[in-house]
């Protein structure tokens, strides 16, 4: 029973406060559309720099026309690394290998026709440390019997994927920041203006507050209703926000997607379930309401 | 003498009032068709709300001032050497000039102001060292009615009437059962849904009336209760106070109104400049020397 009735007191409290209410509300909506627009996006970039991250790893390209004596060099080099630490491990991929792992990737229509013996034969390191690729890549590019015509000009027969995935991981870095600066001024704004509310709220009810106390109301009695107003509107706001991203989703993401969806991204990078998402708004919508009306009482409301 | 026609008066209907308060259970309130008094009425005390209340249960004295004073920071208004006891059931009269110190009085009752020195008790506590969260307790054992009503003006009569119980923690059921039942016991059955400002000033201190004795509280505390109202009207508010009375409550009403005072013949305490100038069983309005 206490609970309808706070409910019922805090919902008495928003039409009093109509206008003020509603600016709180939308405050919330846009702090939350940023952050629901924000976390799939910011997923996005960081799934596509791990798949890349776990991309650097060192190929060992060997020429066809490669001797015994010299496969077993680059071996030997291979098992030195692996006792040095240095790698997590290697395999030995044939051209016939090759060509299915890309099958996974990509469309296989398009590779139907494709002559396995396009891809040389190949060794794979696993580093331990990507920041080592440059390094170990170098350390092989010397070695004679490798397929020359693969690979980076510097290091000829030896193909590693340093440079993109740096840049991938500055980009990323700096979204992230900007976005959690965005996002964290955007969250302030809603708490200080459900905080304004409530403020507002009290001082307008400030005679009934005096009579609530005459008659013997205890604090938290008088002040469960200014919480639960300022999580109705935390609440209000992120439910639609939520709708507002649906949409979104719906009418501009999903056809983008659909439509560039080329074979190339048959397995693109993970981003997250929009009801996990709601969960985690809604969540932030709430939390956002208690915080405000919480902060605001500690200061206003001396009862 | 008393003007309601229809309180009980004879002794015997008294000790049973008397009796039933010290069951615990409420007292009943006028009228009596007596048979369905007791079951209709008495709420029985929940044991959470026993546990809190405030007051200690008893027939000592309701209210003892010993050497109260009340200074304000200015040096102004306020209380001096104030001494009495207050018994319960006891119908008394405030009264004296503006200034006086009759809110500064009523104010301390309900620790809503702490006394400067000396010690004030209320239902047997010493009000200064209650502590501050059990004020609200305090309260939901007094009664309080104010010259300006004091009500929700966005609520209902019926609404301001619930919020009383509300506040206390009474469940739904309790609260439709009491509050028609208080209603029409003030006659504002028929205005339940009215809002404040549609009221005249009686009917609102009916309310206001209603919602201080819903609780049944041991104490009232009428501050100028009539004090904006005409005469006739404050009749009916009058009466509806010593009804209350009758049922076993202590009343305390500040008062400027002479002809009142004068018809009832109740205890008077006179104050003036913070000082108890007179404290006179069966008084009159002003000192009787003549």
């Amino acid at each position: 029973m206490r609970f309808s009735f706070f409910l019922g007191e805090a919902w008495r409290s928003i039409r009093a406060n109509a206008a003020v209410s509603v600016a709180a509300t939308v405050t919330v909506l846009i702090a939350v559309f940023v952050l629901g627009a924000f976390i799939p996006s910011f997923l996005y970039v960081q799934s596509s720099v791990d798949e890349q991250t776990a991309k650097i790893d060192v190929a060992v390209y060997i020429a066809d026309d490669a001797t015994v004596a010299q496969t077993n060099a680059v071996e030997a080099r291979i098992d030195q690394l692996t006792r040095q630490g240095t790698l997590e491990g290697s395999a030995y991929v044939t051209p016939r290998e090759a060509l299915e792992s890309l099958r996974e990737d990509v469309d296989p229509a398009l590779l139907q026709d494709v002559n396995p013996n396009i891809f040389p034969p190949a060794y794979r390191l696993d580093l331990v440390d990507p920041d080592d690729a440059k390094s170990v890549a170098e350390g092989f590019a010397g070695l004679p019997g490798l397929a020359s015509d693969v690979g980076d000009p510097d290091t000829p027969g030896v193909v590693y994927g340093a440079e993109e995935a740096d840049t991938l991981l500055r980009a990323a870095t700096f979204i992230q920041w900007a976005g959690l600066a965005l996002i964290s001024i955007l969250l302030v704004a809603a708490v200080l203006l459900i905080g304004n509310t409530i403020r507002l709220s009290i001082f307008a009810r400030r005679r009934e507050v005096e009579v609530m106390k005459l008659v013997g109301a205890t604090n938290w009695f008088i002040r469960w209703p200014f919480v639960i107003e300022g999580v109705i509107c935390g609440l209000v706001g992120a439910v639609l926000s939520v709708a507002l991203l649906w949409g979104v989703k719906l009418s501009l993401v999903d056809p983008f997607v659909d439509d560039s969806a080329s074979p190339l991204t048959a397995s693109g990078p993970e981003t997250i379930g929009f009801v996990s998402l709601t969960l985690i708004l809604v969540a932030a919508g709430t939390l956002v309401g208690a915080l405000g009306s919480g902060l605001t009482l500690r200061r206003f409301l001396k009862v | 003498m008393p003007m309601s026609t229809d309180s009980p008066s004879t002794p015997e209907e008294r000790a049973a009032r008397r009796a039933d308060r010290r069951r615990g259970g409420a007292p009943a309130p006028e009228p009596t068709p007596a048979a369905s008094a007791d079951e209709e009425v008495a709420p029985p005390e929940s044991g959470r709300a026993a546990r809190r209340a405030v007051l200690r249960p008893g027939d000592g004295p309701m209210v003892v001032f010993d050497n109260v004073a009340k200074i304000y920071g200015d040096g102004g208004g306020g209380l001096q050497d104030v001494n009495l006891a207050i018994d319960s059931g006891e119908f008394v009269f405030l009264v004296g000039p503006s200034g006086s110190g009759k809110s500064t009085f009523i104010r301390l009752l309900i620790k809503e102001l702490d006394t400067t020195a000396g010690t004030l008790s209320v239902g047997g506590r010493n009000l200064s060292r209650l502590r501050a969260n059990k004020v609200p307790y305090l309260r939901r054992a007094i009664g309080c009615v104010f010259q300006d009503f004091k009500l929700l003006q966005g609520r209902t009569v019926y609404e301001n009437v619930a919020y009383a119980l509300q506040v206390i923690g009474e469940n739904p059921r309790g609260v439709r059962r009491k509050v028609p039942e208080i209603l029409s016991l003030v006659g504002l059955s028929e205005k339940a849904g009215r809002y404040p400002n549609e009221l005249s000033g009686g009917e609102q201190q009916r309310v206001s009336i209603a919602r201080a004795f819903v609780n049944h509280p041991r104490l009232l505390i009428a501050d100028e209760p009539t004090g904006n109202l005409d005469p006739e009207t404050s009749i009916g508010i009058m009466q509806l106070l010593y009804r209350i009375n009758r049922t076993g409550t202590t009343v305390i009403m500040a008062t400027h109104d002479r002809e009142m005072v004068d018809k009832m013949q109740m205890r008077v305490i006179a104050l003036e400049a913070g000082r108890v100038v007179r404290d006179q069983k069966q008084a009159t309005y002003a000192r009787a020397d003549a």
